[in-house]
């Protein structure tokens, strides 16, 4: 320890002492009773939103000691941004989902005690989106100092499509959690090993899915640092489905390469170069849907690309990129999901596997109809 | 070292004292009450003031100092929820209507008075007639050209410092914007959309697109120039001087009663703000009970050598009802033609006016035209000095003679005018005794 630094130390010390002293000075203050209500004394039975309320204070308030926010105060939030808060009806629809498809499933698989000691204490929901104008980003979820989560985006909710309600909602509450989690009890130092040299804090938003895939990452805002690695991981692997966990393992097996970024339709990466595997010609995009495959008598695969041919009149054959990163991607996103199911297994008795099946489960079979009356039948 | 220990000292001694400072129990006595009861008062205070007698109140609402204000109509209730209506083009886009055309839309959301620094009303849910100035989205727009503005938005605020209250209006500040607005009570009987509409009327008849400019007469003689009226940005420049060096713009919002500057503008050394709509459609600044807002005389409006004035065939009196369905019966007499319209226009190339009527005969359309000039006998008094018609205006004054009667009929003796708005006169009537027309301008 330096000089300086020894220094500092004292001097923080002495200050610490004297501001303690001073504090205690104060210990003769009496407390009166409390000048908040009960929280059954907040509910009025006439008010316009007391079965939202109600609903909110017997399966947030009083479970989890959570405040679910959803009649927005602009002062709490970023007033950098320009925000609106949630419509009424969207908030009851993301106060019942979150209810069944996030906070039952931990209940189920970690016991009734664990989100009443780690959850969240306040939701906030946002209406709008948070852009950042000047970097062309956007702020999907927020997590401060594992107390409060914002959700974004709420009066876009589409109910019916569930990767929108995964991306904005429950994919970024399992996010934000695994952050709460290992703020808590660090994750082992060997996950940030494995993509080392890869991450990209300042353009991760310019790399295309395909690009990071290959590199180890489950997405682009993975790619970004490994913390955000480590939570995207987990929340990827939770909720995404059988096929769509596969096709990133599939992405990430693959080569890629960069496309035309003056070209809006481009995705900025391909599998496949045009033609004859020439590498010196351009590189075209042929996604899953535009390829045909063929099979020849010896056994040998043939790719083409679907509904194009060459001025001859000859189906343009198409051939993988070379995957020369020297990653192996899906290894090292499988190796990352490994050192989370273990560490999620020994340092809070969490099974991974059971809560990302449980999960699946219930994201594929809910009813929001049925899940509405546990608001609007609120007597 | 020494200075560092010397710095870390006074530091401990600064703190020390401000620590010690905060444990002063005795406070002077300038409130009866302490801070946060005198927050939750006020919070209780204001919520009576917003839901009482019926809880309707119109509030002036700016986004920001580039648009117009317009204004909604809020019921508060005491369960929280409130009623917000309003018409304008940007509710008209969200209803899937053509930019620029305005709709109408009455949407129930939450409101609140929450404490922070003072009593805040948040309407703390989304009502899409009202927070679409809060979105940050891109604000549509026809013009492919037009900025960026995802993020920003329009940047309207939906939170706003309760500042006072007095004489049925509350004073309200954009909570993060800064805009100060006024929130003024309506009767509780009051239907919202009639209410509303009353308020596009009252628009309409101060603005028209097509009525060049008005004027704000200060009590010193000196006249300011007024233009694009209709789009609540105010152009204004003193008569006289240079319009594109010294204009300067002000947006306003038109009110159930009249229109209001954003903030008070001097102009000649007057300060303006509030202008009131007198029963003669004038309007009369509220400030200083003296300064007004009039347009040209209705003399000089119609005469203007840019407009159109179309006939209104459905709407004519004495003579004129008389001698229309004559003109009908004779052009079919003639070459079974119809009449289609009349209209009166100006002719740079004759430096005359011309009232034109349109014929059709099948897919054919003619236009006997004849020549006049006007004479204004005052400023509400026009005498039409009829002339000879073009060669179809001859041929048509033979074959059918009820069309040149109605000419000279306009051309005899002096008509009395009067107009549906004294400051957007879109529409006027020309009286002489029971023989009356109307000209819309096109």
């Amino acid at each position: 320890m330096t000089m300086k630094k020894i220094q500092y130390y004292i001097s923080a010390l002495m200050l610490v002492a004297v501001a303690a002293m001073s504090l205690s000075s104060c210990s003769e203050d009496k407390l009166g009773p409390t000048i908040f209500p009960d929280v059954d004394e907040r509910l009025d039975p006439t008010s316009y939103t007391y079965q939202l309320d109600k609903f909110l204070t017997e399966n947030y308030l009083k479970k989890y000691n959570l405040t679910f926010l959803y009649k927005m105060p602009d002062v709490s939030t970023n007033m950098n941004y320009n925000l609106v808060p949630a419509t009424y009806e969207n908030s009851v629809d993301l106060a019942v989902l979150c209810k069944y498809l996030w906070f039952d499933v931990y209940d189920k698989v970690a016991g009734e005690d664990f989100l009443k000691s780690y959850g969240p204490r306040i939701i906030l929901l946002i209406g709008s989106p948070a852009y950042n104008p000047t970097s062309g980003t956007e702020i999907v979820g927020l997590a401060e100092g594992g107390i409060k989560v914002s959700l974004f985006k709420v009066n876009a909710m589409r109910i019916s499509d569930f990767n929108m309600m995964n991306e904005y909602y429950f994919k970024t509450m399992h996010h934000e959690f695994a952050h709460i989690l290992h703020q808590t009890k660090t994750y082992p130092n060997e996950f940030n090993t494995i993509s080392i040299g890869h991450y990209d804090s300042n353009n991760w938003q310019d790399r295309s899915e395909g690009q990071v895939a290959s590199l180890g990452f489950v997405t682009t805002y993975a790619s970004s640092e490994f913390r955000e690695d480590f939570a995207e991981t987990i929340a990827n692997y939770i909720v995404k489905t059988e096929s769509q966990w596969n096709r990133i393992l599939d992405m990430a097996s693959r080569g890629w390469a960069s496309g035309d970024e003056d070209d809006v339709t481009s995705q900025f990466y391909c599998y496949y170069y045009y033609p004859d595997n020439d590498a010196t010609q351009d590189l075209v995009y042929v996604d899953e849907y535009n390829v045909f495959i063929e099979t020849d008598e010896e056994g040998n695969v043939h790719k083409y690309w679907r509904n194009f041919r060459d001025p001859e009149g000859n189906r343009i054959v198409v051939y993988d990129v070379e995957d020369n990163d020297k990653i192996d991607g899906a290894e090292a996103i499988l190796k990352k999901v490994q050192i989370a199911r273990t560490w999620l297994k020994d340092s809070w008795g969490v099974d991974l596997d059971e809560l990302r099946n449980e999960v699946q489960t219930r994201q594929a079979t809910y009813d929001i109809n049925e899940l509405r009356k546990l608001v609007y039948d609120i007597q | 070292m020494k200075k560092f220990l010397n710095i870390s000292l006074l530091s401990l001694v600064a703190i020390s004292s401000l620590m010690l400072g905060s444990c002063k129990n005795e406070v002077d006595e300038i409130f009866d009450e302490d801070a946060v009861a005198r927050l939750e008062k006020a919070k209780t205070e204001y919520i009576d003031i917003l839901t009482s007698n019926g809880g309707k109140w119109q509030m002036e609402y700016y986004a920001n100092s580039d648009e117009p204000g317009y204004i909604y109509l809020m019921t508060f209730n005491k369960n929280g929820s409130v009623t917000i209506s309003g018409k304008n083009q940007w509710i008209g886009l969200i209803q899937g209507q053509n930019f620029g055309t305005m709709g109408y839309g009455s949407e129930t959301s939450l409101w609140d008075v929450i404490t922070d620094n003072g009593p805040v009303l948040s309407l703390n849910s989304f009502n899409k007639f009202f927070h679409l100035f809060a979105d940050p989205e891109d604000i549509p727009s026809t013009d492919t050209e037009a900025p960026d503005e995802t993020g920003y938005g329009h940047e309207g605020d939906y939170e706003f410092d309760l500042m006072k209250y007095s004489n049925d209006t509350l004073y309200i500040t954009g909570k993060k914007y800064g805009i100060d607005m006024i929130m003024t009570r309506v009767a509780a009987d009051v239907e919202d959309e009639v209410y509303i509409n009353e308020v596009v009327a009252m628009a309409d008849s101060f603005f028209n697109a097509k009525i060049p400019q008005v004027y704000i007469n200060l009590p010193n003689g000196v006249r300011w120039i007024v233009k694009n009226g209709a789009t609540s940005i105010l152009k204004m420049f003193r008569e006289g001087a240079d319009e594109i060096s010294t204009a300067e713009t002000h947006n306003i919002i038109i009110t159930h009663d009249g229109l209001s500057f954003m903030n008070p503008i001097s102009i000649d050394g007057y300060l303006i703000q509030n202008f009131i709509r007198q029963a003669d459609g004038s309007l009369l600044c509220r400030d200083d009970n003296q300064t007004t807002m009039t347009a040209d005389p209705l003399a000089t409006v119609f005469q203007g050598t840019t407009l159109t004035w179309r006939l209104d065939l459905d709407n004519l009196g004495g003579v004129f009802a008389e001698l229309l369905p004559q003109i009908s019966s004779e052009l079919k007499s003639y070459n079974n033609s119809t009449l289609v319209y009349g209209q009166i226009s100006y002719i740079p190339a004759n430096s005359t006016y011309a009232v034109t009527f349109n014929v059709k005969r099948g897919s054919t359309k003619i236009n006997p035209t004849y020549y006049f000039t006007m004479d204004a006998q005052s400023d509400t008094q026009m005498k039409f000095n009829v002339g000879e018609g073009d060669r179809a205006g001859q041929l048509y004054a033979e074959k059918v003679p009820s069309m040149r009667a109605f000419v000279d009929a306009m051309g005899s003796g002096t008509y009395q005018m009067s107009a549906n708005s004294l400051l957007a006169p879109i529409s006027m009537r020309f009286t002489q005794g029971s023989n009356y027309m109307i000209w819309n301008i096109l």
